[in-house]
């Protein structure tokens, strides 16, 4: 059950309901000179202690009181990870005010949808990137009070324009303000209430626009205390502490990351390290060697094609051990998914030769050497990818959870490892799988209070006896774990009336270092094709290698070489499916599937509607004889 | 944070000399190893305990001294100098003047150590700075070309000031290590002579070694903090390329000052320590040879570092011994028996003066090169070849060697 180890306890019992800015004030009291966060700048880590950290937010929070933000108010934060990001986050919630995140790739359109559907009143945006895209939609957002920018460069042709705020200038503002109502922010911390909603989590939506879900304190100390304080989920049954470091790189908008993140930090006192930016991340992770690392299954997959390829770029005399300490780790890898996700006595006395000729090392230079536990979610990953990952002596699980259920539900434990199952529901939460449609449904603490204007939406999402209706279709393996087999709607019924989860063949394609995308079709249809992307670099790489010229995304996926080696690929999944599901044609995308353009979400996943319109004439050339 | 490597917090511990342990306990063990060396106790280097090995040592330390400040010059702010052994002459002189004996035949007032030392410097930089506007003017080769000058103008001058320098062929006596508070009869503290030092017995030549050692490091402290300062950097710039560092602020003029003036103080302290070292010294000792020495230390060591530095004066200070011990080895091998080696090595070493051989001990004796003379031919083909392989020195093959296994098991 939930164990809460070094956790300070409330302070009196007037102070109101505990939310994650209690949970600052805290930490800040407890160990007021340790290390909160870093962020890297100019060059090197610059250290924030929980003392400066709730001090920032105590100031920001009257800031924000100072700017007329009232209870209930929303705050849009449209910016990549800072620590800005966490200080304005916490701030609004002392305040008891509603935090909404945006997508740094979030175009324009979507920035008006996004802050005019939540109805915020204060508005944040990173740089002149950023600005630019609210400033292009403006007329349509009046409710838009302030707009507090974090970066001073790029804003000087709105120097006039007083609705914007520089970000140390609005600090000033708030310290101001605290001087002239000491304590005002302590006192609506203290009528804070369970029930108070605390963000509006966007969900990406892959068909549609996207819906705010409405999380509530009591559902993220629901989350904290029943997933993030599980005791068994961490090997060695320790849970979080301060010793942690913590990479912070994905949208914190996301669900996912502000539980890994911003939750694990003020739950159990982690620290949070800020990576420069998505492309640095790499390099970040070697320098921070975070002891507790999510990352969802794109970001695995991009780390396992990573090794592949320079291993194979080595020289001669380090390709041998290189090959050497892979073919243990494959070794090692099926032992393990074998056994539980545990070493069997071969694989132990493997991992004890490779360990100090090449998995040590090669851990060391991915950044994951430190690393005591480690998860994959928010989307499928591919059985593969965790198994090669557990012979290298990394602790990788999978689990499962959705926005609407502050991401609570099922996750893999130590010793209960099945790769291929997302794991066991977390103990004493409602999970049922309905017998009928094959649907998971939950029913906790953590489930949210619904969509934000939209009670349509909501009750859809319910079951007439309150249970949140997922719309993952699960199977029990063992009859403990969970194996999820597709989104409901995402099923292929083919014209012969098979069902078929596209994305498990899918993730099976993405396997492979070569495919960045694949997208299955065959609803209503007479055989399985798909729509397959590469990975332009490691396809590059490889036929730079191979002496083949290219030029462009569209010039390289479509030389007959190329298409000859993802012919491969997709045979090789092919041969691991039924005679049905095997894929009979596929073509190459022709360009690189980007968000701005509309044809992925924000967290990458694909708009099937969306891709269907757009390469509709590839797709249909399939299914011509 | 422990355990890793890359997390800077700060740029102090960013830019630390010793940033990581591995750097700090090798650091200390070098400097443990170099400490014991006179008492013959580490294993494996008790011959270094001897005194001529000692004497070679020593001598390693001033040269580093001297390598350090042209490595300032050339591997720093990328300014060719072949004057070095200018200003060693200049801060020798200055030093024999200062310290000399007053009753001598020569110049000299008589004032100790912590005088004539430092001023050897400082007069040195003050005539290296003095020269520096005519280098300011040219880059590159035609810089050698004017620095060379430099070396001819130099060696015309000591030959002829006599009072100062003895005059050619003859030169004159050199102040000894000895430190004195002012002028009184017994120094403080002599490394010249054997005796005990706080009741440990120790010879001359391990006192001595105790001091130039304490000299190289403090000057090797001093040149690894220039690199890492705003002044290191800057001459890193014009080395780079100067169009672009005066762009960004940085004042060419005055830092190509700045580095002939520090060079040249590193190039004065050199030669006052060395000329003092070795007692008495004919004014041809500060010649174009003494130049390419430095020059070789600096590209063989690998330009731009201070580990090079040293790695390349200990391999071209060390290097005409180990030519002299093996030509010795193999005459005893030839002279022996009529084993196969034997046979082999007789093409390599002349025995007597009628036998043919590429190197010859006896001097002026038959054909063949001595050992000077097969020196000279080694540093210039050394020069040759790490110039076309390996520009980055013997630091540099350490430095691959470093990467390579950085790298481990990827090559990137």
């Amino acid at each position: 059950m939930t164990t809460l180890v070094d956790r300070p306890d409330a302070l009196s019992a007037d102070v109101g309901y505990r939310t994650v800015a209690t949970m600052v004030r805290e930490w800040a009291e407890k160990m007021p000179d340790a290390v909160a966060m870093r962020e890297k700048d100019y060059g090197i880590w610059q250290e924030t202690t929980w003392r400066e950290y709730w001090d920032t937010v105590v100031d920001a929070a009257h800031a924000l009181l100072a700017l007329g933000v009232a209870e209930g108010d929303r705050v849009s934060i449209h910016s990549e990870d800072r620590p800005e990001w966490v200080i304005l986050d916490m701030a609004t919630v002392a305040v008891r005010g509603i935090t909404v995140g945006l997508y740094p790739t979030n175009p324009a359109a979507e920035v008006e949808y996004l802050v005019s559907d939540s109805g915020a009143v204060v508005h944040l945006v990173e740089d002149q990137e950023q600005a630019d895209k609210v400033m292009e939609v403006i007329d349509a957002l009046p409710g838009i009070k302030k707009i507090i920018h974090t970066e001073p460069r790029g804003f000087r042709m709105w120097r006039d324009d007083d609705r914007f705020l520089f970000w140390d200038d609005f600090l000033h503002l708030g310290r101001k303000h605290r001087e002239a109502n000491p304590g005002e922010v302590e006192r609506i911390m203290a009528s804070a209430t369970g029930d108070d909603v605390m963000t509006l989590v966007y969900t990406s939506g892959t068909t549609g626009p996207p819906k705010g879900a409405m999380l509530t304190n009591a559902n993220v100390r629901y989350c904290i205390e029943t997933l993030i304080g599980l005791t068994e989920r961490l090997p060695g049954n320790k849970p979080p502490n301060p010793d942690d470091s913590i990479l912070t790189y994905l949208p914190l908008c996301h669900v996912a990351e502000r539980i890994f993140s911003t939750w694990h930090q003020v739950g159990y006192g982690c620290t949070l390290n800020f990576a420069e930016s998505i492309e640095t991340v790499q390099q970040n992770l070697r320098e921070i060697q975070p002891t507790l690392f999510f990352a969802v299954p794109r970001i695995w997959e991009r780390i396992h094609a990573t090794i592949a390829i320079k291993g194979r770029d080595g020289t001669w005399f380090k390709r041998i051990w290189f090959g050497l300490g892979m073919s243990f780790a494959a070794v090692i890898g099926r032992q393990r998914v074998g056994n539980d996700g545990e070493h069997t006595a071969l694989s132990r006395l493997l991992y004890i030769i490779g360990y100090p000729i090449v998995f040590r090392a090669l851990r060391e230079r991915i950044g994951l050497r430190r690393l005591r536990y480690s998860a994959s979610g928010a989307a499928a990953i591919a059985p593969e990818v965790i198994r090669d990952f557990l012979g290298l002596g990394i602790p990788l699980y999978e689990l499962y959870g959705m926005t609407e259920n502050a991401a609570v539900a099922t996750c893999n434990l130590p010793g209960r490892n099945k790769v291929g199952t997302v794991g066991e529901p977390y103990p004493g939460i409602g999970f049922r799988i309905d017998e009928e449609t094959g649907e998971i449904q939950t029913k906790h603490a953590a489930v949210f209070q619904g969509y934000w204007n939209n009670p349509e939406q909501t009750a859809e999402t319910f079951t007439e006896d309150g249970w949140l209706k997922t719309g993952d279709v699960g199977e029990w393996v063992d009859g403990t774990h969970v194996k999820i087999v597709d989104r409901m709607k995402d099923i292929i019924i083919t014209s012969g009336g098979k069902n078929i989860s596209p994305s498990e063949i899918e993730n099976s394609l993405k396997a492979s270092p070569y495919v960045k995308e694949a997208m299955v079709i065959g609803d209503g249809r007479k055989y399985i094709t798909a729509l397959i992307g590469i990975e332009f670099d490691v396809v590059g790489n490889w036929a730079t290698r191979k002496g083949i010229p290219y030029t462009t995304y569209r010039d390289l996926g479509e030389k007959p070489e190329v298409v000859e080696l993802i012919q491969g690929v997709v045979n090789e999944t092919n041969s691991k499916f039924a005679r049905v599901e095997n894929v009979r044609k596929f073509r190459m995308i022709p360009k690189e599937l980007d968000h701005e353009d509309g044809e992925v979400t924000a967290t990458q996943k694909i708009k099937r509607n969306f891709m269907g319109d757009m390469f509709g004439e590839l797709i249909e050339g399939m299914y011509r004889s | 944070m422990r355990g890793r490597p890359l997390l800077y917090t700060s740029y102090e511990s960013d830019q630390a000399i010793f940033n990581t342990m591995a750097k700090k306990v090798f650091a200390g063990l070098g400097l443990l190893v170099l400490v014991l060396l006179p008492f013959n106790v580490v294993p494996g280097l008790g011959f270094l305990a001897a005194g001529d090995w000692l004497r070679l040592l020593s001598t390693v330390a001033i040269f580093v001294i001297g390598g350090l400040g042209l490595n300032i010059l050339l591997g720093l702010a990328g300014q060719v100098s072949l004057g070095h052994a200018f200003f060693m002459g200049v801060g020798a002189y200055v030093a024999a003047v200062l310290g000399g004996d007053p009753e001598g035949v020569r110049l000299g007032f008589g004032l100790p150590l912590w005088i004539w030392l430092p001023a050897a410097g400082i007069v040195a930089a003050l005539i290296g700075i003095a020269f520096g506007p005519a280098a300011v003017r040219v880059r590159g080769l035609y810089l050698a070309f004017v620095t060379l000058g430099l070396v001819f103008v130099g060696d015309y001058v000591f030959r002829n000031w006599i009072s100062v320098t003895g005059g050619a062929e003859v030169g004159r006596t050199f102040p000894p290590l000895q430190f004195r508070l002012w002028k009184e009869e017994e120094p403080l503290i002599d490394f010249t002579s054997d005796g005990a030092w706080l009741g440990i017995e120790l010879i001359s030549e391990a006192k001595t070694f105790y001091f130039v050692l304490a000299a190289a490091l403090l000057f090797m402290l001093l040149a690894k903090n220039l690199q890492r300062t705003r002044i290191g950097r800057a001459f890193q710039s014009i080395r780079d390329r100067d169009i672009a560092a005066e762009i960004m602020g940085v004042d060419e003029f005055r830092n190509k000052l700045r580095a002939f003036g520090i060079s040249s103080f590193y190039a004065g302290v050199s030669g006052a320590l060395l000329a003092s070292f070795v007692g008495t010294v004919i004014p041809s000792r500060w010649d174009l040879f003494l130049s390419i020495q430095f020059i070789a230390i600096v590209l063989i060591g690998g330009a731009g570092t201070v580990a090079g530095v040293v790695l390349g004066t200990s391999f071209v200070i060390l290097l005409p011994r180990v030519v002299q011990d093996a030509t010795l080895w193999m005459q005893d091998v030839v002279k022996e028996g009529d084993s196969l080696l034997a046979t082999l090595l007789d093409l390599v070493v002349a025995t007597d003066s009628t036998d043919f051989g590429l190197v010859n001990t006896l001097p002026g004796i038959g054909p063949g090169l001595s050992v000077f003379q097969l020196n000279q031919v080694i540093y210039g083909l050394l020069i040759i070849g790490f110039l076309i392989f390996e520009p980055l020195g013997l630091y540099g093959i350490w430095i691959k060697i470093r990467n390579y296994w950085k790298g481990w098991p990827f090559t990137y």
